[in-house]
């Protein structure tokens, strides 16, 4: 890495700080912050338990899961050498909202534990396998995108009609929260029951940053390296799915964190696919910081997904990127 | 004077039975009519309240669910037939064209609605003994003076919705001695409360809205932990979700609950 390129991540990680700063000043009730910091976690003082029982869990749950998604992105695109592979665009989200839908609505709802997140991960499992057996080896940009554009919509379709014929009364109107996401209302037990996951998700893909790196040569010379068989794909995909699955399972899904972020890190990192996992995870950890905060301050109570905001932050960095890739330079 | 009162019941119950087949196209009807009528004089009410939420009085086997279609309502024909102010109107014209006796029965949305929509069912049935029960419970209630608001609370309902100004569910907590937060912060109607807003407020008490036993994402701030201190300290009352779409049903009640509930608040304090 380059100094320059070092100087750009240390400056990520001081925006992050900022931003985890703005988050816990953010909110429609105004708190003096250094004195509810300083009452500390068990005062019962109403300043500080927005603080630490509000905002700082809501604040961390948007680091996790941002981050998550944002390595999701870097090793999906890495394992199928693919610019357009994204948890949600090609269905890995929906196959975690489906799983956590069949489980709150029919099942045994918020206090199921370790039940939610485990199932999440095995929805997500399921159809990001679906998506790489659909497209086949080696499958061009249109073909992956064909079947992950599939999977998604029949697993959103899924979505609809188990919502529809939910006991719940509110169900049907939640489908925007499972489609967009959302933080709000979340606390440190969401927070709690994902994070061993998206840890374990982190440690997986971690554990297979070689064999990204080698598949960036081309599968046949990855194999020379020695990434032969099955268990190194198996490792990618479980690691995609334990960390979006579990973010999934307590934010819904939020889209282009995963698809645009790689994209922005990949030059900095100078295109190793090692490196971009975390690089990814910083900075989707931060672009969805900062979407919070602006669902925070800009709607207050009746809040806007997420996802929505996250969208519109993330599409002109793409437009940017579109139109340099139509320059000649490369995408 | 023993032979005057049998004769007056003896006219009451008559009068009560003046309809044998009574039809409702309103989810309220329908629950006062199953409240309050004997099963067998009930022809037909809405395929609402067969449905798990709605139902608060246990609903007769073979009665026939109607989807509020004219159509639906003259083989059955029904010698009274009740509609609510807004819903089921175009069938209700029809129904009365073909020479059906049809009564609208206004909804409530106050106190004094409320009154006004159970002496309406009332014209319109006769004299029913649970009714009038029901009348009595909350003129007796009504009549009393407004204690000054001795203790403050909020609604927290699905969706962060709070209830202000100009609400049943508003005028119930002040007749019962609280302080509305939501209508002192100025909501008129129905408002959101975030949960920040909600611990920043601190009411004694912390009301929530129905009964809802399945999951939904709605009702995820009840669950949040930073409301424990209101459970643990037995600051939380639920209100009925029948006050939500039939509140002359549980008014009164739910305005007794409140009271005593303010009772012990301030005992506490």
């Amino acid at each position: 890495m380059s100094r320059s390129n070092r100087w750009f991540f240390f400056l990520i990680v001081f925006a992050l700080l900022l931003a985890l700063i703005a988050a816990l000043a953010s909110g429609p009730v105004s708190i003096n912050l250094s004195s509810a910091l300083a009452e500390g976690w068990h005062s019962e003082n109403s300043d500080a338990v927005i603080l630490w029982q509000l905002r700082l869990p809501r604040a961390l749950l948007a680091i996790m899961v941002g981050a998550a998604l944002g390595m999701g992105g870097a090793a999906m695109q890495g394992m199928l050498r693919n610019p357009l592979a994204e948890p949600a665009l090609l269905g890995v989200s929906s196959g975690a909202a489906l799983a956590a839908i069949l489980l709150l609505y029919y099942g045994v709802a918020w206090q199921s534990g370790w039940l939610l997140p485990l199932l999440a991960i095995a929805g997500a499992f399921c159809s990001v396998a679906c998506v790489w057996m659909l497209a086949g080896r080696g499958a061009s940009a249109s073909r992956l995108v064909l079947a992950g554009v599939a999977i998604n919509a029949f697993l959103s379709a899924l979505m609809a009609l188990a919502l529809n014929y939910a006991p719940s009364m509110f169900a049907m109107q939640e489908i925007v929260f499972w489609l967009l996401g959302s933080l709000a209302n979340r606390g440190w037990d969401q927070l709690l029951l994902a994070l061993p996951f998206i840890l374990a998700g982190a440690a997986l893909l971690f554990a297979a940053r070689n064999y990204l790196r080698a598949l960036s040569l081309g599968e046949a010379t990855a194999a020379s390296l020695g990434f032969r068989g099955r268990r190194y794909p198996l490792l990618v995909l479980a690691g995609i799915a334990a960390a979006v699955g579990a973010a999934v399972a307590v934010a819904g899904t939020i889209g282009f964190v995963g698809l645009v972020v790689p994209h922005l890190m990949r030059p900095l990192v100078r295109q190793d696919p090692g490196r971009l996992l975390w690089a990814s995870a910083l900075a989707g950890a931060l672009l969805l910081l900062i979407a919070d905060i602006l669902v925070i301050n800009i709607v207050g109570a009746q809040e806007l997904r997420i996802g929505a905001v996250t969208a519109f932050l993330g599409a002109p960095f793409f437009f940017w990127l579109i139109v340099s890739a139509r320059r000649g330079q490369s995408l | 004077m023993k032979q005057i009162l049998l004769l007056t019941s003896l006219l009451l119950s008559a009068s009560a039975t003046a309809y044998e087949r009574i039809a409702s196209l309103n989810l309220c009807l329908d629950q006062m009519l199953l409240s309050w009528v004997p099963a067998e004089k009930i022809a037909s009410v809405t395929w609402l309240s067969a449905d798990d939420h709605y139902r608060s009085a246990p609903l007769p086997e073979n009665i026939h669910l109607n989807r509020g279609r004219a159509e639906e309502l003259v083989p059955l024909a029904p010698d009274l037939i009740l509609v609510g102010e807004f819903g089921a109107q175009r069938a209700a014209r029809r129904l009365r064209d073909l020479g059906m006796k049809v009564v609208s029965i206004p909804d409530a949305y106050s106190l004094k609605q409320l009154q006004e929509q159970l002496a309406a069912l009332e014209n319109a049935l006769g004299p029913l003994p649970p009714l009038q029960k029901q009348q009595r419970q909350l003129q007796e209630l009504l009549a009393r003076p407004v204690p000054e608001s001795e203790a403050s609370a909020l609604i927290l309902s699905a969706n962060n919705i709070t209830y202000g100004r100009g609400m049943l569910e508003h005028q119930l907590l002040a007749r019962a001695g609280f302080a509305n937060l939501a209508a002192e912060r100025g909501v008129e109607q129905l408002g959101r409360v975030s949960l920040e807003e909600v611990i920043a407020l601190q009411p004694d008490l912390l009301v929530l809205y129905g009964g809802e036993s399945d999951f939904a994402l709605a009702h995820l701030a009840f669950r949040h932990p930073v409301l424990k201190s209101y459970i643990d300290g037995h600051r939380l009352y639920t209100l009925p979700a029948e006050l939500g779409f039939c509140p002359a049903l549980v008014a009164a009640d739910v305005l007794k609950q409140l009271t005593e509930k303010r009772k012990k608040l301030v005992a506490q304090q």
